[in-house]
């Protein structure tokens, strides 16, 4: 099938969108499928035949998406019902819609968070006189700090049975025996 | 005119602590949040409001519990029952929100309690989580009966409040996608933001129905 003019062409707008929570990397397929439901369940068939949703990139805790020109407005509704990917409970934000591809990574590059894998980093409070790695305890509990950006922090309760994802910031966090002074003092 | 969540669970409702809850709610466009079981606050410039979510009791048990939480300041929501139960909540002086109108029964919530609701200042809570998380029939019944509200909030002007209901941080939405889903009933960008500041419509002191004039 040759390729139609411009001026023949179907016009198309592409949405960039952050993947919430920071550090979940969903593949683009299974991101596809997930918002494929989600424009079919609330819209129907005719309208995800005519508004085209297509998942086109995942990059850097992003995802770009795109659809016709004039049904942005309800594919983003529509994204805004996306609540899961492959059983892992996710949430997109729309940052940008834009007419093309590239101006939405030069968005990337600029709002792409500076965000931390592990814990100990600049936000973390600092473990003082403790030896090893600092054990984190949001109030009774103890906690494995999985990312970490500004003040807000992902970690996993520690646990037998509950290990669910919390969404912390830096000040409900307690350093597990702060005052026990190392061995080398 | 303060921009505010009518309903968030932080920890251990929920996943996410107030904190959290906090700033996320103001990088969603928000002023404020009414969170259950938590103390009042201002965390990072968001005012966190109190609120109290009464389930599951009859209506004069409700009396007592608004009784003896009109001291702490506490936004006061009850969970919508029968029609009956409705019209006497509606009208009892400290409830603030009626809540569940989603998953109520058709008839629960009729021009009778509209009227009621709206002599009264008692705001109808338009819970978002129903649209977000829900699929099929109990969407459906969700998006039905937030469209008979809004023809009866057009007729009797009672308040309105929009609640995201989140359990995490992942439940909150921005106010511009809050505005996109409430289109699906029918209200327009004015009616969102209205219905986002009702929570301070509600619960602003009232003025005595009789004055004292010398």
């Amino acid at each position: 099938m040759s390729i139609r003019p411009p001026t023949l062409r179907e016009k198309r707008r592409y949405l960039l969108a952050r993947i919430d929570p920071a550090g979940t990397n969903p593949e683009a397929k299974d991101l596809y499928y997930a918002v494929y439901e989600a424009v079919v369940s609330l819209f129907g068939d005719m309208a995800a035949a005519a508004m085209q949703p297509s998942v086109l990139a995942v990059e850097e805790g992003h995802v770009i998406l795109r659809c016709r020109r004039g049904a942005e407005r309800e594919f983003a509704i529509a994204l805004s019902t996306l609540t899961i990917c492959r059983d892992i409970p996710v949430a997109l934000r729309i940052r940008a819609v834009s007419g093309t591809i590239e101006s939405l990574r030069e968005r990337i590059g600029r709002v792409s968070p500076q965000e931390t894998s592990a814990a100990g980093q600049d936000s973390i409070p600092a473990d003082d006189g403790t030896c090893g790695t600092p054990q984190y305890q949001f109030g009774s509990i103890p906690v494995e700090i999985v990312v970490c950006h500004g003040h807000k922090v992902d970690a996993l309760e520690k646990g037998f049975k509950n290990t669910r994802r919390l969404f912390l910031t830096t000040e409900d966090l307690e350093i597990i025996h702060a005052t026990t002074i190392s061995d080398g003092l | 005119m303060k921009i505010t969540d009518a309903c968030v669970y932080p920890y251990p409702a929920g996943d996410s602590s107030v904190r959290r809850l906090a700033l996320e709610a103001r990088s969603c466009g928000y002023d404020s949040i009414v969170a259950s079981d938590t103390p009042a606050s201002e965390i990072c410039g968001i005012t966190v409001i109190p609120g109290i979510f009464v389930t599951g009791i009859p209506a004069k048990d409700v009396q007592n519990r608004v009784k003896k939480s009109r001291s702490t300041g506490a936004v006061v929501s009850v969970q919508m029952g029968d029609n009956g139960f409705n019209r006497a909540v509606a009208g009892t002086t400290g409830v603030h929100i009626l809540r569940g109108i989603g998953v109520a029964d058709k008839r629960a919530f009729d021009h009778v309690a509209a009227r009621i609701a709206a002599d009264n200042i008692t705001a109808i809570d338009i819970d978002l989580s129903l649209l977000i998380s829900g699929r099929g029939h109990p969407r459906q019944k969700a998006i039905h009966r937030y469209l008979d509200l809004i023809v009866l909030h057009r007729r009797f002007e009672f308040p309105l409040t929009i609640s995201s209901s989140a359990r995490s941080v992942l439940g909150l939405r921005a106010v511009r996608e809050v505005t996109g889903l409430c289109s699906l009933f029918g209200m327009d960008e004015t009616d969102v933001r209205a219905a986002l500041a009702g929570v301070g419509r509600v619960t602003e002191p009232r003025e005595s129905m009789v004055k004292v004039i010398s």
